[in-house]
Order: C-alpha cells, then sequence, then structure tokens
C-alpha cells in the first residue's frame, strides 16, 4: 500500500480552479519531486494535499484512508506535514517558540524532547541561535527553522514548497544534502522545485505539472536527458503520460 | 495633583484592559468586535443582579456569564464566518451589538438598573494633606494584575504561543497543528473576562446599568487598538492605555471646558495617526484565516 495516494485531484481558490489533475503516488521513505513552472499549480497541489486549499474533487488517501477535506491541523495530526513557500515561519518568536508551535501537530506528546533533540541535531545552527527572534536569522537559516519545526512533529510525508526560493546556490547544497539525512531517517518527502535539475538528482521520481496538471513523470535518468526534461517541461513534444 | 496622574493612570489602566480584550479577537480573528460593547454591559448587569449574593459569587457569575457569551458569540455568528472577510466580520459584529442591545432592553428595561457594588470601592485614603480616591488605587491594581496575568498567560503558556503564532500567520500555525477552532474560543473567553473586569470598574464608579453601558468605552478603546497598532496584543493594550489617560488629563486640564475633550482626544489621534499610519507598534501579518 502506498503512504500517499492522490487522483483526479481538483482545487483553486473560490471560483477559480487552479489545479485540474493532480495525482501522485509515494512510498513510505521516499522522495519525489515536482517541477514544472510557475502558475502550474504545485504549491496549489501541495495546499489540497495539506488542506490548506479545498479542494473541489478527487481522491487523496494517506495510508489508506481519506483526508480529502480534512482541516490542516488534523492531517498534520496524521503524519503530514507541509512547510509552505517562502518558509513561513514566526520571524517575531524566538528559534525556539517556532519549534515549540511544531510540537503542537504530535499525535504523542511524550517523545517531544527527543524530538526536539533530534530536529535541532540536524540543524546545529538552530541551537546556536535558541533564543533569538527567527526574522533575524539568514534566509537558509529561516528555512532550516521551517523544515526543522515540521520535522518535530515526525510527520511520516514531509511536503516541502520551494525549499531554494531566494537562496544562495551553497546554502541551497546545505538544505539539500539535509533532505537525504531525513530520507535516511525513515520519512517521505516531495519537493516541489523550479530548479527542475537538482530535484531530479535526488528524487526516485520527479512529476512534471504544467497548467494545472501532471503532464509526466520523469525517472532519475531522465534528468541526464536534456531534450526529454525540456519537452515535459515546456509540452513541447508529447507528453509522456 | 497627584489624584489628577492616579485618575489618569486609573483610566488608563481600563481602558488598556477593554482595549487587550479587543486585540486579543481582533489578533486570531482579524475580526473588530464592536459586540466587544455588550460584553461589558452583560458584565455590568451580572454584578448588579448578584450584588445581594456577596461579591465573590457576584464576580464568579459575571465573569463566568460574560465569559459564556462572549464564546457563544462566537460560536452562534461568527464561527460561521470563518470565511468571510473582514469587513463582513465587522458588519457581523455591529449587528450582535445591537441584537444585544435590544435583548438587554427586553429583558432588563431601557431605564438604567442601579446597585451599589463593592462600595469600598468608593471613598478616600488621606495621606498627610492630600486626599486620594479610594477607587483609582483599586482599578490601577486591577489593571496591572489582569495585564501582568494576560501577560503571562500570553508569553509563557503554549496556549499563549499559540495565540501569538495564529495572531500573526494563522494559516501556517494549523498547517503546525494549532487548532483554529480552540484557540479563537479561547482568544473569545479572555476578550469576555477583560470585559467583565471593566463592567467592574465601570460598574462601581457608576453605579448603574443601561443597555447602551458598554458602547462608549468600547469605541474609545477600539481607537486605542488602532493608535497601538492592530493586531499586536501590547500594542492595544498601550493604545487603549494612553487613550484612556489622554481622556483623564484633558478632563482634568480643561476644566471648564471638558466638553472639548474628545475634541483634543481626536485631533491627538490624528496626528499620531499621520507620524504612524500602523499604529505605535505595527504587525505587518494579515493573512487570511479560512
Amino acid at each position: 500500500m502506498s503512504l500517499l495516494s492522490v487522483r483526479d485531484l481538483q482545487a483553486g481558490y473560490g471560483k477559480v480552479e487552479v489545479l485540474f489533475n493532480g495525482h501522485i503516488e509515494v512510498e513510505p521513505g521516499e522522495l519525489v519531486g515536482i517541477v514544472g513552472p510557475n502558475g502550474a499549480g504545485k504549491s496549489t497541489f501541495l495546499g489540497a494535499m495539506a488542506g490548506s486549499v479545498k479542494p473541489s474533487s478527487g481522491c487523496i488517501e494517506f495510508e489508506g484512508v481519506s483526508i480529502r477535506g480534512k482541516k490542516p491541523e488534523d492531517i498534520v495530526r496524521l503524519g503530514l506535514a507541509l512547510v509552505p513557500e517562502g518558509r513561513a515561519i514566526f520571524t517575531d518568536l524566538t528559534v525556539n517558540e517556532n519549534l515549540l508551535l511544531g510540537l503542537t501537530g504530535r499525535r504523542d506528546k511524550s517523545g517531544s524532547a527527543k524530538a526536539l533533540a533530534e530536529a535541532t541535531e540536524l540543524f546545529p545552527v538552530l541551537s546556536t541561535h535558541r533564543d533569538q527572534q527567527a526574522g533575524l536569522l539568514s534566509g537558509g537559516q529561516q528555512q532550516q527553522l521551517a523544515i526543522a519545526r515540521a520535522l518535530v512533529c515526525e510527520p511520516k510525508l514531509l511536503m516541502l514548497d520551494e525549499p531554494s526560493l531566494g537562496l544562495s546556490p551553497t546554502v541551497i547544497q546545505d538544505v539539500f544534502s539535509v533532505l537525504n539525512k531525513i530520507q535516511e531517517l525513515g520519512t517521505a518527502i516531495i519537493v516541489v522545485e523550479q530548479r527542475a535539475h537538482l530535484i531530479m538528482s535526488i528524487a526516485s521520481r520527479t512529476l512534471v505539472m504544467r497548467e494545472g496538471q501532471v503532464r509526466a513523470t520523469l525517472t532519475r535518468e531522465d534528468a541526464k536527458d536534456e531534450t526529454k526534461l525540456a519537452a515535459a517541461y515546456f509540452g513541447t513534444g508529447s507528453d509522456s503520460e | 495633583m497627584i489624584q489628577t496622574i492616579l485618575d489618569a493612570l486609573s483610566y488608563g489602566g481600563l481602558y488598556g484592559l477593554a482595549a487587550l480584550g479587543i486585540g486579543l479577537v481582533f489578533g486570531v480573528m482579524r475580526l473588530v468586535n464592536f459586540a466587544h460593547g455588550e460584553l461589558i454591559a452583560i458584565g455590568a448587569y451580572l454584578f448588579i443582579i448578584t450584588v445581594d449574593l456577596g461579591l465573590p459569587i457576584s464576580i464568579l457569575i459575571a465573569v463566568t456569564g460574560t465569559a459564556i457569551l462572549a464564546l457563544l458569540m462566537e460560536l452562534s455568528v461568527f464561527k460561521r464566518l470563518r470565511l468571510a472577510g473582514p469587513s463582513v466580520l465587522l458588519i457581523a459584529s455591529f449587528g450582535v451589538s445591537i441584537f444585544l442591545q435590544r435583548l438587554y432592553e427586553i429583558i432588563f428595561g431601557a431605564l438604567p438598573l442601579s446597585g451599589q457594588i463593592a462600595p469600598w470601592m468608593s471613598g478616600v485614603i488621606e495621606f498627610g494633606n492630600t486626599t486620594i480616591t479610594r477607587g483609582s488605587i483599586l482599578t490601577i491594581v486591577l489593571a496591572l494584575a489582569l495585564l501582568a496575568g494576560m501577560r503571562f498567560l500570553i508569553e509563557n503558556t503554549t496556549l499563549g504561543l499559540q495565540i501569538r503564532a495564529a495572531s500573526s500567520d494563522f494559516q501556517t500555525a494549523r498547517l503546525l497543528g494549532v487548532r483554529s477552532n480552540y484557540v479563537i474560543g479561547a482568544a473569545f473567553v479572555f476578550s469576555g473576562v477583560l470585559a467583565a473586569a471593566v463592567a467592574f470598574v465601570l460598574v462601581t464608579q457608576r453605579g448603574s446599568v443601561d443597555p447602551l453601558f458598554g458602547v462608549n468605552i468600547t469605541i474609545l478603546a477600539l481607537v486605542g487598538t488602532v493608535i497601538g497598532g492592530l493586531g499586536s496584543l501590547q500594542g492595544a493594550a498601550l493604545g487603549g492605555f494612553a487613550v484612556g489617560m489622554t481622556i483623564s488629563l484633558l478632563n482634568s486640564f480643561l476644566g471648564n471646558y471638558r466638553v472639548y475633550t474628545y475634541t483634543w482626544l481626536f485631533i491627538l489621534v490624528i496626528i499620531v495617526l499621520l507620524i504612524k499610519p500602523s499604529g505605535l507598534i505595527s504587525n505587518k501579518a494579515f493573512k487570511e484565516r479560512a
């Protein structure tokens, strides 16, 4: 059984539909990428799965149970966490308070201290800035905080919306190397990225979205094939699905 | 002179409590709750109706009753408007406000209901050749205690942390597992408790309550929350304090010209907002809560 199984998902804002055909399968511990141009519906897709965007039709099953239409605060408790685009940390709160908020979505509160320790172990910079106001962190540190904050609830599936946004290349490398570590710890990950090559090199599969639809699925090998990637990305040539 | 300062501080404290009650709900919901005045009014009614039961029981009933009405407001009206914008919420709160005013009129009558609550609040204390009113001292103590209590609750508890997070970015707070209904409900309950405290002070001063009892202070406290910076709890309390203090000082200094108190108050408000349009302590977070 897949950890996450989504079929024919449609979602949007008010009367404006943005996502017309979202589908994805994620196995436990798998890292799946989603790429596509601006406005392709990637963030809406993640939002619909996390419960922050209302799906209008389709099917979302997490561990075999339908979660479509559930509230975000309930979905995170099931083990599906989203780090939204632009990091969305609480800049007025301290680093520690941000992390403590991440504990809200835990099912069992007993492992809280251990989870906090593990998250700061992955991102040592956070423990040195513990009592600092989160808004004073650098962009890369803020992204690390956002990921750590989602990890302390020990999700089974972590979804990241453009973690590289606004970060310098070296910082991006740091963030992405941590993704590998998180995956090794057994957490499945979905990463939405504009930088297709970056994500395709670490993901087992990468979905290409365009105009609100998942148009193609690329493997790691496909990343080396520029024409195949360009075709899927820009819609030149025929789609692979 | 001492009395003038104490009056100013006690007025400031009182308006600070009212503004904080409004600011709490605004923070988590972006709702400017005009019906906060009717929470203050019901608190005052409950104090006067239960006066014969003794003060401790009276306080218990008034505080609980006001908090319950606050929660009922949320559950019966505002909860259904979660997806609506701030302007719809504002108009809805006008509706709740007018509805409750008429309801009080039907239940308690349009004429003021009087009763003497905590008579020891009135009277004076003498220090050598200066006398000060007991009420002003006790109001300052009550306001300080409640503001300190609220501060502790907001800064040092998990619920407080969730309220702060929900106030700055509700969507993200929910993604982390913060339960929207719980946090919003809690904010309403706290605003009810604060309204009851305001009601207590006002009713000891005035000795009577009528259906429009809470309207005036609510409008002025709203001005305070705007001056302090909408969305910041510290700002709300501070802004309310500033407005209350200014009213009290203007009343003292203007003497026979005190009819112009509000004219001068709003001139000052305009000046403050011209210089700092976002309020003294601004909060840039203004995100949707659905």
